[in-house]
């Protein structure tokens, strides 16, 4: 490993002045980020040998979903009100940038920014009625919103084409490499964004909008403003991520399936559940794990024997029942858990136990 | 003229058939709160289950018979093994419906496959009905919707276990207070509620065909339904289902058939953020 000077450049959070003194499981993050850093460097990424079948691609697919996973966890996680169409910011944010380029030939630069513009003004949309409707009320919303727009990209799909896709957008580059540093540059950010913001008051009164509305009232607050706020952000920097995802890792093409549907919503919720609800780095985690299963589950050829189907058809049905376990079994997440085991066991023998398997993936 | 006969015996059929799937919906909300989301995996369960039965030879009138207990005790089950146990938590309950109705449907789509499956007829041949031919099974389907949903107000409004549903979506205290079992009720009301999903599905089925994602467009416009005609409150859902089929039908014979289910969806939001407790509803609760 690279050692200090290369976990100082990745660490943007600017928090930290000597890693050595850091408690055990941010010197782990740390380490996560430099592995990503140099991830491309080490090529060919078969020889770290976990996944055979891991490709730098495949990597700036899963750091794309993290940031995902992580706008849905800022907003949702954080502060109770479960959206069930999330896709809707990405969707919206690779779409303006899209079909503002396409159609009107405006460049990447500026394209990229209206994205941003117009998924964040989603984000206001979504939250307004968030704070008159609430609980299912507001799920419901958010359910059907995503849909209804796919409804109308169809209807018009002339101009959006529809359900096959938009073609021919114009990329920032076509070279994976550079591609992977985009989205690992997005992603330190994403999480360098929200854990500031989690961490400092604003996230904990998101947290006590959760816990109890009155009793954030009650002390002269208004949630209001800071639901607002939350959804405000998740749009912008969900809208980033669907605008440069767009641009690089699909090639300029932007489809609803990848962008908008049903599907991807509710694999954000999923992967938050795994990785963690109300946890930044717990999403974060969640995702580019969910990514990566996934990837390696439809690469499997092995066929179930009863029922001649392969295993690569299944992964949607996998995820499921695995979410059905965790909802019962570990509410909380894989990384709150671990997090918690590794305290447990550090606090009950006196040597310092190595909390295992707290790292990124 | 054709045009808008053809259009009246659609939203006719097509009201009864959404009631239907409004009604289990708007129950299960109204005693326990609860937006089930797997609702559309019973109207699936529903139309496959009449399918293998067809398929293995029996007749559709017994397929009819497992379209209605199937998708109940799936219900039911899912009530009994899994709400009941998360039931403080909202949140919970809400992505387990979902993740449960997608686990469905995704083991429809393994097992059986995306291609459309026909399921027969209950009856054959065609009726002469405001100038055009209808054909029996609709008229079969519709009498039967009917004859159910008259047999469930009938339920609700005159029996003490319907009066017991009735109790608890008013209020859990008092239900309580005069020794209803809220446990047994919520657990009945989730087995009707699935099996009016089910013979739907199989109606559904026999006019069009199954196929693992059938549930969700009546899902949706049942969320339109319910909204409304005010969660939790069963004329207001026939109600409903009329309003929305009427509008859809036009919608789609006016405009454009792409935009099947989309008025449905944005009456949905306009209502919830306007005026939430619906038309016939009570204040929320919450």
């Amino acid at each position: 490993m690279a050692g200090k000077t290369e976990a100082e450049t990745a660490d943007t959070v600017g928090l930290t002045i000597n890693p050595l003194e850091l408690p055990r499981r941010h010197q782990l993050g740390l380490l996560g980020l430099v592995a990503f850093a140099v991830l491309p460097l080490a090529a060919p990424v078969e020889a770290i040998g976990f996944i055979s079948s891991l490709t730098v691609l495949q990597v700036t697919g899963a750091l794309f979903f993290a940031v995902y996973v992580m706008t849905w966890d800022v907003v949702s996680g954080y502060t109770g009100e479960i959206s069930f169409g999330h896709a809707l910011f990405i969707g919206v944010g690779a779409y303006t940038s899209g079909m503002l380029n396409v159609h009107i030939g405006l460049p990447l630069v500026a394209s990229i920014p209206a994205g941003v513009i117009a998924a964040s003004l989603a984000g206001l949309l979504i939250g307004f009625p968030s704070l008159r409707v609430k609980g299912p009320y507001f799920s419901l919303i958010t359910l059907v919103t995503p849909i209804i727009l796919l409804r109308v990209f169809v209807y018009f799909s002339d101009v959006t084409g529809g359900e096959t896709g938009l073609f021919g957008i114009g990329t920032i580059s076509l070279d994976p490499v550079t591609n992977y540093y985009v989205a690992f540059a997005l992603f330190v950010f994403a999480l360098a964004v929200f854990l500031a913001i989690t961490r400092s008051d604003a996230g904990q009164i998101l947290t006590a909008i959760r816990e109890d509305e009155d009793a954030v009232v009650s002390v002269g607050l208004n949630p209001a403003k800071y639901k607002l706020f939350a959804f405000v952000l998740s749009g912008a920097i969900g809208g980033l991520g669907g605008a440069l995802y767009v641009h690089t890792y699909a090639q300029g093409v932007a489809t609803p399936s990848e962008t908008l549907g049903l599907v991807l919503s509710i694999e954000l919720i999923v992967a938050t559940i795994l990785g963690g609800i109300g946890t930044i780095t717990g999403a974060a985690i969640g995702g580019l794990f969910f990514f990566l299963v996934r990837t390696w589950l439809r690469n499997v050829e092995v066929t179930i024997p009863v029922l001649a189907v392969p295993v690569s058809e299944l992964y949607f049905l996998i995820f499921g029942l695995i979410t059905l376990g965790f909802l019962f079994f570990l509410p909380e997440g894989l990384v709150p858990r671990v997090l918690m085991e590794a305290k447990r066991l550090r606090g009950r023998s006196a040597a310092d136990a190595q909390p295992d398997g707290g790292g990124e993936p | 003229m054709v045009n808008a006969a053809n259009l009246a015996v659609n939203v006719l059929l097509l009201g009864a058939l959404y009631s239907l799937v409004a009604i289990g919906f708007t129950l299960i909300f109204g005693v326990g709160g609860v937006l089930n989301l797997a609702h559309g995996a019973s109207i699936t369960l529903g139309a496959y289950s009449a399918y293998y039965v067809t398929q293995a030879g029996a007749s559709i009138w017994i397929g009819a018979v497992a379209a209605f207990g199937l998708p109940a005790l799936f219900s039911y089950g899912m009530y009994k093994g899994m709400i009941r146990k998360v039931a403080g938590h909202p949140i919970t309950v809400l992505i387990l419906t979902l993740v449960a109705g997608l686990v469905i449907e995704q083991v429809f789509l393994v097992v059986a496959g995306t291609q459309p499956l026909a399921i027969p007829a209950l009856v054959d041949g065609q009726t002469q009905l405001l100038e055009r031919g209808v054909e029996n099974n609709r008229i079969v389907a519709f009498v039967l919707s009917w004859l159910i949903i008259g047999a469930l107000f009938y339920f609700v409004t005159r029996t003490k276990q319907g009066k017991a549903i009735l109790a608890i979506s008013m209020s859990h205290k008092g239900a309580a207070l005069v020794g209803i079992d809220a446990d047994n009720v919520y657990a009945y009301t989730w087995l009707i509620a699935g099996a009016l999903a089910g013979i739907a599905g199989l109606f559904l089925a026999s006019f069009l065909t199954a196929n693992p994602l059938m549930g969700r467009n009546p899902l949706l416009l049942s969320f339109a339904i319910v909204v409304l005609g005010g969660l939790g409150s069963i004329r207001g859902s026939v109600i409903g289902a009329y309003l929305i089929a009427l509008m859809d039908q036009v919608t789609v014979t006016m405009i454009s058939t792409r935009l099947s289910g989309v008025t449905a969806l944005v009456v949905l939001v306009v209502v919830l953020l306007v005026r939430p407790e619906g038309l016939f509803g009570r204040e929320l609760a919450e």
